[in-house]
């Protein structure tokens, strides 16, 4: 996993931003992007429930709202009104 | 301070119950020092130095997925639930030191595309995009903008960036989504509708010819609001919660019931009632996002001062979802949101904040008189206010963004002018505006002062001394001219006096409507002042007259892509009467051809993508209950001809008169050949160098020599010598009773508009030389009565004399640059001299004066090293940019501006 994939990761720009809990500025891509032990998985489609068969470009369906409607994995989740966390959902059915 | 100091004070608090922070007097008065902005500001300005502009995709997402969602819905219901749904799902984020926080995006500067307007720019490179290869061919407005490489411009693709529009980053993984996104609009866009209807019009060949050759340069459906002034009232008076009941009342009261014959109008006022309840919910919810983010940041957070940070602002966030604010915290971070709210609503440039230090002051005295804020907390929040708005972007084709724009959005503060009662309108709070410009370093808000004899002095002279520090502003723009124009133009509208007084420069120079409205609050009742209009920045926009004499020289030929242009037009231009008439009939014929364009454009833009955030804010909208652009705004003659060049179309016509006609130095041809073969130079694209004063000659300038010796001396606007500015009254006097018997969309009258933003360059670029010296692809002239660059040569009370020759008040705006050597006004002594120059103008009538307080050798050490002068900032046309962050041409004409330094 990424910083930018982390619930502690705020947006800056295309290249960079910034980590919540130490401030620190943090590389979106090669070295340095990579999460750190604290990583806490973040608000994005790709990690909802509700977002199925991603294709290779990461598009794929989000079946959260009354009508499916493709979506795609990079967008943000934290507003979304039918997010809802894949991994609790599995540690659940577990 | 001493007692002679101490009764000053005590006279001043006495005539306008304020008090200046800084304003000394006496011996020993050093002025030059503002005070450091505070740590917060700093801190966050260094991590605002390396921001990248950025797009990203959730506005586009969710608004392209609700709006087909609800597709056969009525055009502003659909417009509503789409915008709303956009606003409510993108990512909010809060960064560290915040105390005012939102964005237009997840990112700090954010933007994002809107392919509901314009899909094509992405459609046609999809593949590319896809491939991350090299964009294609772009448009010829495009190809003569050259966005600076600078600062935080994206101008290549690297990594996983793709550059867009060569200004902004986009993710590699967010590319699929663009072009998805765009796909969806390839035949429906506002572009591709007002093109298919534009075509059916007679003229439209030619309409197409003046576009390629770039004699005009600006699309009104790229941008199609902006250039207005924003109006806080109903949401600082009622809160969402009470708006959002109001619009049930008016539903219930009003739906499907017509009144006094008012028929299909009647009837869509339940259908703007439903709308404004979908978008104030969205505004709403945006803002409660926020206060949601705060409290997880606050959840997490160790340090307890930033946690206590997070803290509040999930209060305030979560008090302005509901309700009228009820501090000047609170006042101040709702019209941050509105702000963001309508610039998120179409391409935009050019929203004005207005006049913010009257709106608000009302909060700030109370939360002041009350002990809730310190005169350092206030100043404080305008730093970072600052910060806010000037991290705004605008995402357009680079011909717009970098050709028109400079990367600037032209978000304009006023202070100044009078109040509802005809006073001085000065507060408390525009003291601290004024400061915290002086404190804060940044490009925006860029602060417009509506300069009125009523003004108190300290005020007048604290604004001089934030002008003093090289920013480009405070400018100084005419009140009384203003008024005059506003009531002139407005009057058939019903504009009265009382109205006239809450004018302002909507974007960066056009005067827009305002009005007064009465504001609840602290136990008594404010009137604070709004802009009451749509965009008085459209219509037939950006029309080169320099190019246009040489296409009445050509014959119709535009000689540098070999387009005809215009139809060959028949004079013998054998007297300089024969010439004007040529002139004007193109001129004509190149307006009203492209005022049905514009017409048509803009009529299709209200159509498809009714403006819903607007069409809540503006007076008399909720009133009547009408969408703006269904004749909801106050007033609507708003749309304008908007020229480029002026004095340099003055100076060669100007010359042509003196050694063709009068003096018959040379015949017609002559000149003609002279300036075809650039008076045996090369030209700007030959040699790199955009500044009228850089010459390379080639083996054919002997041949030229004398020529052009005549052309350079001949006399130039700027002088105070009769025989050019004659010209000048002449082109005014034309101008104006032509202009009023043309009718926008809206069936108003149109009138002129003369700033050139930063269209000089483009335009400039693609003009052969002229007769007035100036050599091929260099710049035009910049404002529209500032004298060309190094032709006045009597100094700068000449040119003021020159630039009054008419009346200023008959038009939008008239525009004056001028660039003072740091010398010429250091010491408390030259701040009285800067505000005396400033004074001598107003008091002559001029209209707009503003200032470049630099060296032009600073400036020509910053294009040579930019990296050492990353906040260096120059004033350019109405805007301030980071020097680093305009283009080459752009900057060699700042360069090369006259530099007065006594």
């Amino acid at each position: 996993m990424k910083h930018c994939d982390c619930a502690n990761f705020l947006s800056l720009d295309c290249e960079k931003g910034m980590c919540a809990l130490d401030k620190a500025i943090v590389p979106l891509d090669g070295e340095g992007s990579f999460a750190c032990p604290r990583f806490k998985e973040g608000y994005l489609c790709k990690f909802c429930s509700n977002f199925h068969d991603p294709d290779d470009h990461g598009i794929g369906t989000c079946t959260g709202f009354e009508k499916p409607e493709w979506a795609y994995a990079g967008c943000g989740a934290f507003t979304c009104e039918h997010f809802v966390r894949a991994s609790e959902l599995e540690a659940v059915s577990e | 301070m001493d007692e002679k100091q101490a009764r000053i004070n005590q006279i001043l608090e006495t005539r306008g119950k304020f008090r200046s922070l800084d304003v000394q007097a006496g011996e020993g008065y050093e002025d030059e020092k503002f005070p450091e902005p505070s740590p917060r500001f700093t801190k966050l300005m260094d991590i605002y130095y390396v921001m990248k502009n950025t797009i990203d995709m959730e506005y586009p997402y969710w608004y392209n997925r609700v709006w087909w969602q609800n597709d056969g819905d009525l055009p502003e219901i659909r417009r509503a639930k789409a915008e709303s749904a956009a606003l409510t799902h993108m990512t909010p984020t809060i960064w560290p030191d915040e105390l005012l926080v939102m964005n237009k995006t997840k990112n700090w500067r954010g933007a994002f595309c809107f392919p509901w307007v314009d899909a094509s720019f992405f459609n046609a490179q999809a593949e590319a995009l896809m491939n991350e290869a090299d964009a294609p061919a772009l448009s010829e407005s495009d190809k003569m903008s050259v966005v600076a490489a600078g600062g935080g411009n994206v101008t290549k693709s690297y990594g996983n960036v793709v550059s867009i529009a060569q200004k902004f980053g986009l993710r590699k993984e967010e590319v699929p989504v663009l072009v998805k996104v765009a796909k969806y609009w390839d035949n429906c866009s506002v572009e591709v509708k007002t093109q298919q209807y534009s075509e059916l019009l007679p003229e439209y060949k030619k309409y197409k010819a003046y576009r390629d050759s770039v004699l005009v340069m600006f699309d009104s459906w790229a941008i199609p609001q902006g250039r207005e002034v924003m109006n806080y009232y109903l949401p600082l008076e009622y809160g969402f919660d009470r708006l959002s009941e109001l619009c049930d009342e008016k539903i219930d009261e009003g739906l499907g019931k017509v009144e006094h014959g008012d028929g299909l109008l009647g009837m869509s006022r339940g259908y703007y009632y439903i709308a404004m309840k979908e978008i104030i919910h969205g505004l709403s919810q945006w803002a409660e996002n926020y206060s949601k983010k705060a409290a997880q940041l606050a959840s997490i957070e160790k340090d307890p001062r930033q946690k206590s940070d997070y803290e509040d602002i999930q209060i305030v966030m979560h008090n302005i979802a509901h309700k009228q604010p009820q501090s000047f915290r609170e006042a101040l971070q709702l019209t941050l949101l509105l702000h963001f709210a309508t610039v998120n609503e179409d391409p935009q440039s050019g929203q004005s904040i207005g006049r913010l230090g009257q709106i608000l002051d009302p909060f700030y005295e109370k939360d002041l008189r009350e002990g809730k804020i310190t005169e350092e907390e206030a100043i404080e929040l305008l730093e970072l206010y600052r910060i806010k708005i000037t991290s705004i972007e605008c995402f357009a084709s680079s011909g717009v963004t970098g050709g028109v724009l400079s990367g600037n959005t032209f978000n304009n503060l006023g202070v100044g002018g009078l109040n509802y009662e005809g006073m001085s309108a000065v507060t408390p709070l525009e003291y601290l505006i004024v400061e915290a410009a002086g404190r804060a370093k940044t490009t925006q808000p860029t602060i417009s002062v509506l300069y009125d004899e009523k003004l108190p002095e300290d005020f007048l002279l604290k604004c001089a001394r934030v002008t003093k520090m090289g920013f480009g502003f405070p400018a100084y723009m005419n009140n009384q001219t203003g008024m005059n124009f506003m009531i002139r133009h407005y009057g058939e509208e019903g504009m009265g006096i009382e109205d006239a007084r809450a004018w302002m420069l909507g974007g960066c120079l056009e005067s827009s409507p305002g009005c007064f409205q009465p504001l609840h609050y602290d136990g008594k009742v404010t009137w604070i002042p709004g802009g009451a209009g749509p965009t008085a920045g459209t219509g037939v926009h950006f029309t080169g007259l320099p190019k246009l004499l040489e296409l009445v020289l050509t014959n119709g030929v535009d000689k540098r892509t070999g387009i005809k242009v215009f139809e060959p037009h028949g004079h013998k231009l054998d007297t300089f009467e024969d010439l004007w008439a040529a002139w004007t009939e193109y001129l004509h014929e190149c307006i009203e051809v492209s005022l049905k364009v514009n017409n048509i454009q803009m009529d299709v833009w209200g159509k498809m993508n009714p403006p819903v955030v607007t069409s809540l804010l503006k007076p008399d909208c909720f009133t009547k209950g009408q969408i703006e652009t269904r004749m909801g705004a106050r007033y609507m003659g708003t749309h304008n001809f908007e020229s480029c060049g002026t004095v340099t179309f003055i100076n060669a016509m100007t010359s042509l008169r003196k050694n063709v006609y009068d003096e018959k130095k040379y015949t017609l041809d002559e000149m003609v050949d002279a300036m075809l073969h650039n008076f045996g130079f090369k030209t700007a694209f030959e040699t790199g160098v955009f500044s009228p004063d850089h010459r390379e000659a080639t083996e054919l300038a002997p041949k030229y020599e004398k020529i052009f010796y005549d052309c350079v001396n001949a006399p130039k606007f700027g002088n105070a010598d009769p025989y050019a500015d004659q010209q000048m009254v002449d082109y005014q006097n034309h101008m104006t009773p032509y202009l009023y018997s043309l009718q926008s969309c809206y069936g108003t009258d149109y009138y002129m508009c003369q700033i050139s933003v930063s269209t000089h360059g483009p335009q400039g670029a693609i003009t052969l030389a002229d007769a007035g010296g100036r050599l091929a692809g260099t710049t035009y002239s910049d404002g529209s009565v500032s004298a060309a660059a190094a032709t006045d040569k009597n100094g700068i009370y000449a040119v003021f004399e020159s630039a009054t020759c008419y009346d200023h008040s008959r038009n939008q705006n008239a525009q004056m640059n001028v660039k003072i050597h740091p010398s010429a006004v250091k010491g408390a002594a030259g701040t009285r001299k800067l505000l005396d120059v400033i004074r001598a103008y107003m008091r002559r009538g001029g209209f707009h004066v503003q200032f470049n307080i630099t060296s032009s050798q600073t400036l020509k050490a910053a294009q040579a090293k930019p990296e050492e002068y990353r906040d260096l900032m120059v004033r350019v046309a109405g805007f301030t940019q980071y020097w680093c962050e305009i283009g080459k041409p752009i900057q060699d004409e700042v360069i090369y501006r006259t530099e007065y330094d006594h």
